[in-house]
């Protein structure tokens, strides 16, 4: 305890530290986005910077953080800033730089031309020596020193142009080539994630504080890269997806809105190709596994929390759920192929892949519902009892109603998992790979009654049919070829399509979710 | 459960045959009558989908029949035994599941029988060689090099998914403020409903030629990027299972650790995790689950060839899975090699049911631990 107050008392003095750590911080991050911007050949590692290669520069930048980290070290160890490190930086940080260290001395070994058992033994050496530096010295050497070394070697490497535009490494035995624009970004993200944390570290003043801000530091960026990932996704495959999507579309003239890629097929006949099929059976495949579904999951779920007593038999029902919740959509599918396509007239089929989308479907809707019911507060159940109400009536009309909401946004979500699934109906609903119009399953119009069992039919149930996820499939192993104008184009508006109808139901399942829960505190 | 003996049978059977005629007793007939018609005639109906008979619509309508005329005479008996069959349907769906795909696996195990210390395995052939051949002579189903890949991807796709997946799980439990919170968790929900077969196509159209330029590779299927994108696939299933376990942790044992003057990031390493850390880890498996399970985005990027890469840590070079395999193969064959493709169905299965049960279990215990905080 006294060291914290020693801390805080010091820290008066150190704001001139704090602010060259912070930058150091901040400069380490500009690298690892630059380094990354790289990676994904947004820009050339030639690309000329303030008069030299990008490459250079950014071994200039690493040069400079690596030597900044281990001064901030040495400036804390020899007591020029109050800090409050503590006796060693710990096994977990010991462990982290002897892996770091480790891979890299392989690699560079190799690199080199030093292989086999002797590169290893080098390699394992530089491993423990990056062990010992972490662990023995005070935390403030130990987590700066390794840290700072390797990005002034990373950088020399690159400022020197030793590793740079041009440089390659032939990896004989896996038959891969690394090259320099690999290779750069590479060493400049990691040797900044080290300096990113080293410098948070010394920010913090090592100790708890500075294990607290290093620590954030990771995990924000983490998160941060979680995010762009997200956005960058959806970014690019609505970019890439819009021509497609918006193409020949138009406001006004016959009709409201002409939208050929929604409306059409994709034959011969149709001016502009559309995925009108697809969208139909998309549709009907989730109308109908939600059919199947969440009755049996709400009804499930009702008699699991309301009627069973807790026991063997909820036991079994909580592992079967949760088994299937897991199972893999391959085998939903191979289970379909075996069980349901033989039922249902030995062909891939509508019917078989709504009743495979709805096994899938059935632990989704089993298990959001369930714990929908059990935060109904028991209060309400009690309350009714007290008035006399019978069990069921309660349920009807009393614990249902207070759950609709949990259940109403896990249905919605599950949904809009399976819409999306490819697997299972790959294996049980087929279908061509550009349908025209007319292959589009009317299910509506297409019962018919007969004198012998099973007496009601539907020939549009017993077809194979096309559903979006299953044609870009198709398009894909087509090779993106096909007897229409633009087939990238079109697989690009297709994957948007995909896109936006499964995102649309997580919108909306979002959306439901705060409603209620405002609704709830309000 | 500690009573097995013959006695303790004997009382419990008695107990609930008691039981039963006591209700029995209570009950009006003729609402007994109408329940046991509609559960008979459902039965029948089951049965006679099993065995694909023409009839099936017979009793069903029997049962659409009674349970419409129960539903109105007697509400409160009728949906308890018709929610109890729907109960019930979760656990036929994972029998018949376990029944339909061994059944046409058998031909396969049959025909890949190897000889052990003279007792013939049916399967073994499948895991001792590496030969998977349909076609030319000798014809052989291994699963080996599928296994190889299957693995090689989800060793990459835990690197990937694991760490992250804490880390986020962390953050949107106990560091993010709320506003931020917000933003993250359906951010995150989001990520897991970008359909496979979208990942698949962009690792198709846009990473594949990528590495195979970057690397100068021979084609560009790599087993490092299908991981990478099983990974990223695989993540939001980790991040939000791990939540659940850390905020399940009761706030009391933080505030507790805080009050003594510990960092946040103190008490999570400290208090937190290692409470949550059966609900965390059980997490990872669950992550590995759905990794081992991923099929679309393998199938699409991979190259769908049955061999073995060399040497065997080439993630420059990827092949095929378990479930690329099913995919890729599963119409164009028939026999035999069909029923192959149900074997790995099979393995694919029993994997993945085996981490789900091993992570209910650890998260049971956990939650034993913890004192029953659900």
């Amino acid at each position: 305890m006294s060291r914290a107050t020693e801390s805080v008392l010091v820290r008066e003095g150190r704001s001139g530290y704090e602010a060259v750590t912070a930058s150091a911080v901040g400069l380490s991050g500009l690298a690892f986005a630059v380094g990354l911007v790289a990676l994904l050949d947004i820009v050339a590692i030639d690309a000329p910077v303030a008069g030299v290669g990008l490459s250079a520069a950014l071994g200039a930048t690493l040069l400079v953080l690596g030597l900044a980290v281990v001064g901030f070290g040495a400036a804390s160890r020899l007591d020029y800033v109050g800090t409050a490190p503590q006796p060693s930086a710990g096994v977990v940080a010991a462990g982290a730089f002897t892996i770091v260290w480790f891979t890299a001395a392989v690699l560079v070994a190799g690199a080199v031309g030093i292989t086999g058992v002797v590169g290893l033994v080098v390699a394992l050496a530089v491993g423990g020596v990056a062990f010992a530096v972490t662990a023995f010295p005070r935390e403030d050497v130990g987590s700066t020193l390794p840290a700072g070394a390797m990005a002034v070697l990373g950088g020399l490497a690159l400022a020197t142009g030793l590793v740079g535009p041009g440089w390659e490494w032939e990896l004989v035995a896996y038959n891969a080539t690394l090259f320099g624009d690999t290779a750069v970004p590479v060493v400049a993200m990691t040797a900044s994630l080290l300096t990113g944390w080293a410098a948070a570290k010394s920010y913090g003043g090592f100790g708890a504080r500075g294990r607290n801000v290093g620590a954030y530091v990771l995990i924000y960026l983490v998160v941060l890269s979680i995010l762009a990932v997200l956005v960058g996704l959806l970014a690019f495959v609505t970019i890439r997806g819009l021509p497609g999507l918006f193409n020949g579309f138009a406001v006004g003239g016959e009709g409201l809105v002409r939208w050929p890629f929604l409306t059409n097929g994709a034959g011969l006949l149709a001016d502009t190709a559309g995925v009108f099929p697809a969208l139909v059976g998309t549709i009907w495949l989730v109308v109908g596994a939600v059919v199947f579904a969440v009755p049996t999951g709400v009804g499930a779920a009702v008699f699991l929390s309301e009627y069973a007593e807790q026991g063997r038999f909820t036991q079994v029902v909580e592992v079967a759920t949760n088994g299937l919740w897991s199972t893999p959509s391959i085998v939903f599918g191979l289970f379909g192929a075996a069980f349901l396509i033989p039922r249902f007239g030995n062909q891939k089929s509508l019917i078989a892949g709504m009743l495979t989308l709805g096994f899938m479907l059935l632990p989704l809707v089993l298990i959001t519902s369930r714990e929908a019911i059990l935060a109904v507060p028991d209060e309400y159940r009690d309350a009714s009892a007290a008035l006399g109400v019978s069990k069921w009536e309660t349920v009807r009309s009393v614990v249902l109603p207070a759950a609709i909401p949990g259940i109403t946004t896990g249905v919605i979500l599950g949904v809009g998992r399976i819409a999306g699934e490819t697997a299972p109906i790959l294996l049980t609903t087929g279908g061509g790979v550009l349908p025209t119009k007319t292959a589009a399953a009317s299910v509506l119009g297409g019962f018919q009654l007969s004198a012998s069992p099973p007496f009601v039919t539907n020939p549009e149930l017993l077809q194979a049919t096309s559903a979006l996820p299953y044609q870009l499939y198709a398009l894909i192993t087509a090779g993106l070829s096909g007897n229409i104008e633009d087939p990238q184009q079109f697989a690009w508006g297709l994957a948007l399509t995909l896109l936006l109808v499964v995102l649309a139901f997580y919108a909306v399942g979002i959306a439901t979710r705060y409603y209620f829960r405002r609704k709830l505190h309000q | 459960m500690s009573r097995t003996d013959a006695d303790g049978w004997g009382a419990r059977v008695e107990r609930r045959v008691g039981r039963t005629r006591e209700f029995v007793e209570e009950t009006d007939p003729g609402a007994l009558v109408v329940v046991g018609l509609a559960m008979g005639s459902l039965l029948a109906a089951f049965a006679g989908f099993l065995l694909a008979a023409a009839w099936t619509v017979v009793p069903l309508g029997v049962f659409v029949v009674t349970t419409v005329y129960g539903w109105l005479r007697h509400q409160a008996l009728v949906a308890r035994a018709v929610t109890f069959a729907m109960t019930t349907v979760t656990i036929v769906t994972l029998g018949l599941i376990v029944v339909f795909i061994f059944v046409e696996a058998v031909p396969a195990f049959r025909y890949e029988s190897a000889t052990v210390f003279g007792v013939s395995v049916p399967g073994l052939g499948m895991f001792v060689q590496t030969r998977w051949d349909a076609v030319s002579d000798p014809v052989r189903y291994s699963l080996v090099p599928m296994i190889h890949g299957t693995v090689t991807v989800t060793i990459i796709a835990t690197l990937v998914a694991g760490p992250l997946g804490v880390a986020a799980a962390l953050f949107s439990a106990e560091i993010a403020p709320p506003t931020v919170r917000e933003f993250v968790k359906p951010g995150i929900e989001v990520l897991a409903g970008i359909p496979s077969i979208v990942y698949g196509f962009i690792g198709f159209t846009i990473i594949n030629p990528w590495a195979s330029e970057e690397f100068a590779l021979n084609g560009g299927s790599t087993y490092l990027f299908v991981g990478i994108v099983v990974g990223l696939m695989a993540l939001p299933t980790v991040v939000s299972v791990a939540e659940d376990a850390l905020t399940s942790v009761p706030d009391s044992m933080k505030d507790g650790s805080l009050a003594l003057g510990a960092t946040d990031w103190q008490s999570m390493t400290s208090i937190t995790l290692p409470a949550a850390f059966s609900g965390v880890s059980a997490a990872v498996l669950l992550g590995v689950g759905r990794a081992i399970g991923e099929t679309m985005a393998a199938t699409v990027m991979l190259a769908g060839v049955q061999r073995l890469p060399e040497p065997l840590t080439n993630v420059f070079y990827g092949y095929e899975t378990l479930t690329s395999l099913i995919a890729a193969n599963y119409g164009n064959a028939s026999g035999v090699q069909e029923s192959a493709l149900f074997a790995a169905g099979v393995v694919l299965f029993v994997t993945v049911l085996a981490l789900s049960i091993a992570s209910q279990y650890i998260e049971a215990r956990m939650r034993r631990r913890l004192g029953g905080a659900e």
